[in-house]
């Protein structure tokens, strides 16, 4: 009696081999952008602008699907090993780069790799920003540089996780000015906030968005940005580039890729679809209310600023080393 | 073989397991702990814990005793939920739940067919509309568009 | 008091506009469905619906929002109750007591005292949110990671006060689910534990689908099987409601489980899903019956459902007061403000004064709909049990399947629920309990991550526990806690425990 079901179900698993996909004008079919970080996130909170501007481009629906966990690995390695006929997309924050590198660092077998992907658009690119506690000392960043070479280890500040974004920031910082911080992960950017708010640590590099708010009511100080220029919003508040040292530059960018082997007509279209996409009003109402500025570039240019990061934060990456081990 | 010796031996070796695939974690030092500090602890107590059970378990009824009864009964649903489990993103969502009602109400539970079918219908249809349709969660679609 | 009287009046003019009421009801609707699906909890509900809101205007969409979340948590218990599946992770310990509730046929007394308690609980930490959100906010600020670390140990001892077995038992349950706990990637150092190169197991097995196994799963396999199956219980009307002595013996467990979640709610963290476990220990160390919780105590339900409903008021403080999030669903809160242009931040009250009493007002509003909403249903609820076990339990299995799977998308989910399932049924045959594990997995990663942070910080000094007071008198208590109950261990004559033992085995007093 019980071999009944089980021959029905091996029957039934036999049936479930892939269909072919069939020739089509693309796009035919909804396409989904992923989206490896829970909603309310800064990935999910572009992503859906983005999607909502595409599929009005495109006159095809395009949904943003999240794929959470493992700080946006499992998102990623799904599109990575999903198949190339461009129905699925990813978008991915500066994370992409350090995962394998950290994978690569414990010596396990990468979840995915950069080269499994075909970069199409760079869609924001926010620097962080250095704050401080207001009721701390320092009022410039070099007060802050200074002091940390007088007690190196003590000063400690929060990040939204070993490896992450917000960490791989203080370490390129670190490195540049030559300087040791203490670090304290906690688990995702929000946690790190509510860490130096709440003055259990007494620095922080954060997404501006995300702190814009307590800056100006004066919980917070910022003291410098990583960026290149200065942020739109913060035009009193130097970059480190200023400040003399240029090796302190990170951004929190989303950008837009494929799964290597899409074909190129696909990557053609969706790539000057995604050009007209940022340039729709709601799109760019949408990045105003999320305070993120447009960062567009495509083909040559975001490969070339894809790779210098992927490469800094490699090296970041490689010196920061096993935390365990020193 | 009382319930609490086996109970206890058996987590007694998964401690030891657990013990064995730590080893390759740093253990840090008492001041800087490292990620095989909590589980290594964890497993001591737990094989101690365990060891302590099957010394004072003697008392404990037989395993035997237990009231095994269901045991196929159990078997078949695990099978059913491991096929769904296994079916669910290959088949897509309806057509996975269908098949698992009408395996588990008309060939486990023996009701009749007709009932059985228009429950497994009407269920996977009926969720699929309130969740995927509705409340835009996002239920896996198999190669027949189910 | 005259100003906040005012502001209150702006605010119920502005939840009791038709289409911010239209708007609120819809959430506690989505919000109950979601809750009643065993595994998908608050979180993922609003989560999953988020998208839904950002057509509407910022007002509306906060007020569905927290509609959702209050509905799901409401919605939590009556799966609990009716099928030992828990509908989140915090309605765990009503599946204890709630479903040998609905066993003895009083399960439409349970429903109904688990409504009652959580529109009393909601509406009564709505006040204390509105009273005491800034200070309340500045205070739970404090809590670093050593204050988490003496909070969650305190949190552990609640453990011995929740097993009616063998201490030795329950010590064991809890170290197995400590352990499961670890698997995930490592927050201190990037390690992978126990993940054999799934990445999907990055973030741990996950409360969810362990829970959903233990409890519903397990059930399922260990009752279907049965020749005689499950009783149908078919109760009059009059039944359906708790009797005067079930009334009674609600009302201070409520008391008491509004106060406990609130508190707990309001510190930062994940840490207001152990408030319905702490409760539950509260009151059966309180009670003066003990021996009857795990047999249908109304103690038993009432209070972990109220420290329940209460924790959400009290996760919203500091994400309020101070634009902080403090926890992942006022993480999702805020960024649905954002997202509608709201700037998050502590002068939120002042500057968007309709979009925060508003808020309120319409949590009011919501709590009264829920209980207009959940009363009536009671009575459908437990009709569903008429329905033969034959259809009833294939359609639970489906429901859990579907909602553990919904949270992440992950079939892994489902496999983690299928092996805790039969982990949960094996368990229940050796006589071991279950509920211990559940909180071991909560547990684990918070605790050693606090603790690790806490070094981290002080750069390995242990000293820093005992210089900061908030730790230091946590800590205290917890010691003192341990010290009493030491002492009544070691009394001669009998103790509350033993009596439990002596009563399981049907002796004693």
């Amino acid at each position: 009696m019980r071999a009944r079901p089980m021959a029905f179900a091996l029957l039934l698993l036999a049936t479930t081999a892939p269909t072919a996909a069939a020739q089509e004008a693309y796009p035919a079919r909804p396409i989904t952008l992923v989206a490896p970080f829970p909603p309310g996130g800064v990935a999910d909170l572009t992503a859906r602008p983005v999607a909502a501007a595409l599929e009005k481009v495109l006159k095809n629906p395009v949904g943003v699907v999240n794929k959470t966990g493992a700080a946006g690995a499992v998102g990623m390695q799904f599109v990575a090993t999903s198949r190339p006929d461009g129905y699925t997309l990813l978008l991915a924050l500066s994370s992409i780069a350090i995962i394998p590198e950290a994978d690569k660092l414990f010596g396990r077998p990468p979840a995915f790799t950069v080269d499994q992907f075909v970069p199409l658009a760079l869609i924001s690119a926010d620097p962080t920003i250095l704050v401080v506690p207001a009721d701390k000392p320092w009022r410039t960043a070099r007060d802050f540089i200074e002091d940390a070479r007088k007690r190196p280890g003590q000063i400690s500040y929060s990040s939204s996780g070993i490896y992450g974004t917000l960490h791989m920031a203080m370490e390129l910082l670190s490195h540049a000015a030559d300087i040791k911080l203490r670090h304290l992960p906690t688990p995702g950017a929000g946690p790190a906030i509510t860490a130096i708010l709440g003055g259990h640590v007494e620095a922080l590099a954060s997404g501006p968005a995300a702190v814009i708010a307590h800056i100006q009511s004066g919980k917070l100080r910022p003291l410098a940005s990583w960026g290149v220029e200065r942020h739109p919003a913060l035009p009193d508040v130097p970059t480190f580039k200023e400040l003399g040292l240029p090796g302190a530059e990170f951004y929190i960018w989303a950008g837009v890729f494929a799964p290597k082997g899409t074909p190129a007509p696909v990557v053609a279209r969706l790539e000057s679809a995604l050009r007209q996409a940022v340039a729709e009003p709601e799109f760019r109402g949408a990045m105003d209310k999320l305070k993120t500025p447009i960062a567009f570039r495509q083909g040559e240019e975001f490969r070339r600023f894809f790779d210098a990061d992927a490469r800094r934060l490699a090296e970041g990456v490689r010196r920061v080393g096993r935390v365990e081990s020193k | 073989m009382t319930t609490d010796r086996a109970a206890g031996v058996v987590l007694a070796l998964f401690g030891a397991w657990v013990l064995w695939e730590s080893r390759a974690l740093p253990l840090g030092t008492l001041r800087h702990p490292g990620p095989g500090y909590m589980p290594v602890a964890l497993a001591v107590v737990l094989v101690v814990c365990a060891l302590a059970i099957v010394s004072l378990g003697a008392g404990a009824p037989y395993v035997g005793a237990a009231g095994w009864g269901e045991w196929r009964h159990a078997v078949a649903i695990f099978g059913a939920c491991a096929f769904a489990a296994l079916a669910l993103e290959r088949l897509g969502y309806r057509l996975t739940v269908a098949l698992v009602l009408v395996l588990l109400v008309g060939v486990l539970e023996r009701r009749g067919p007709v009932g059985t079918l228009l429950f497994a219908v009407a269920i996977a249809a009926g969720t699929y509309f309130l969740f995927d349709t509705l409340l835009r969660v996002p239920l896996p679609r198999g190669p027949l568009g189910l | 008091m005259l100003e906040t009287l005012q502001n209150l009046s702006l605010g119920f003019s502005v939840a009791l506009s038709p289409t911010v009421l239209l708007y609120a009801f819809v959430g506690c609707v989505i919000g109950t469905l979601v809750g009643v699906l065993p595994g998908v909890g608050p979180l993922a509900g609003i989560s999953l619906l988020l998208p839904v809101t950002f057509g509407l205007d910022a007002t509306r969409a906060i007020v569905m929002l927290a509609g959702i979340y209050y509905g799901a948590m409401y919605g939590g218990s009556t799966t609990s109750i009716l099928m030992r599946i828990p509908g989140e992770a915090a309605s765990v310990m009503t599946c204890i007591d709630g479903y040998a509730m609905a066993r003895k046929g009083r399960a439409g007394a349970a429903l109904a005292i688990a409504a009652v308690g959580s529109y009393v609980a909601g509406t009564a930490s709505i006040v204390g949110l509105m009273a005491l959100a800034p200070p309340l906010a500045a205070f739970a600020l404090r809590f670093g990671p050593p204050e988490y670390l003496a909070l969650l140990t305190l949190g552990l001892l609640v453990l011995a006060y929740m097993s009616s077995g063998s201490m030795l038992k329950s010590l064991a349950m809890a170290a197995l689910g400590l352990l499961l706990g670890m698997v995930g990637i490592d927050q201190m150092s990037g390690y992978f534990r126990f993940a054999y190169g799934l990445v999907e197991l990055g973030d741990g097995l996950g409360v969810v689908p362990v829970a959903v196994g233990l409890f519903g799963l397990a059930e399922i396999l260990a009752t279907a099987g049965q020749p005689t199956p499950p009783g149908v219980i078919q109760p009059r009307f009059r039944e359906l409601l708790p009797s005067r002595r079930e009334w009674r013996e609600s009302t201070l467990p409520i008391a008491r489980g509004t106060v406990l979640g609130f508190l707990i709610g309001v510190i930062p963290g994940s840490a207001h899903i152990i408030s319905s476990f702490v409760s539950y220990a509260l009151e059966k160390r309180l009670s003066r019956h003990p021996e009857e919780f795990g047999q249908g105590a109304v103690a038993g339900v009432a209070g972990p459902e109220s420290a329940n409903n209460s924790a959400t008021s009290g996760a919203f403080v500091p994400m309020l007061a101070l634009g902080v999030p403090s926890g992942p669903i006022p993480a999702v809160m805020l960024a649905a403000m954002m997202v509608h242009g709201v700037a998050p931040g502590p002068l939120l009250i002042q500057q968007q004064p309709a979009l925060f009493w508003g808020f309120i007002a319409s949590m009011y509003v919501g709590n009264v709909v829920l209980l207009i909403l959940n009363l009536p249903l009671v009575g459908l609820f437990v009709n569903l049990l008429r329905v033969p076990y034959s259809y009833l339990y294939p359609a639970i299995l489906v429901f859990a399947i579907l909602g553990v799977y919904a949270v992440n998308g992950s079939v892994v989910d489902v496999w983690i629920m299928l092996a805790m399932g039969v982990l949960g049924w094996v368990l229940r045959k050796l006589d071991f309990e279950t509920a211990p594990i559940v909180l071991g997995v909560v547990l684990a990663p918070m605790i050693e991550l606090s603790l690790r942070q806490s070094l981290a910080m002080s750069d390995g000094r242990y000293a820093i526990f005992i210089e900061r007071p908030i730790a230091a008198t946590l800590l205290a208590v917890g010691a003192v806690l341990v010290l009493l109950s030491l002492r009544t261990f070691v009394r001669r004559g009998r103790d509350w425990r033993a009596r439990v033992v002596l009563a399981g085995k049907g002796e004693g007093p």
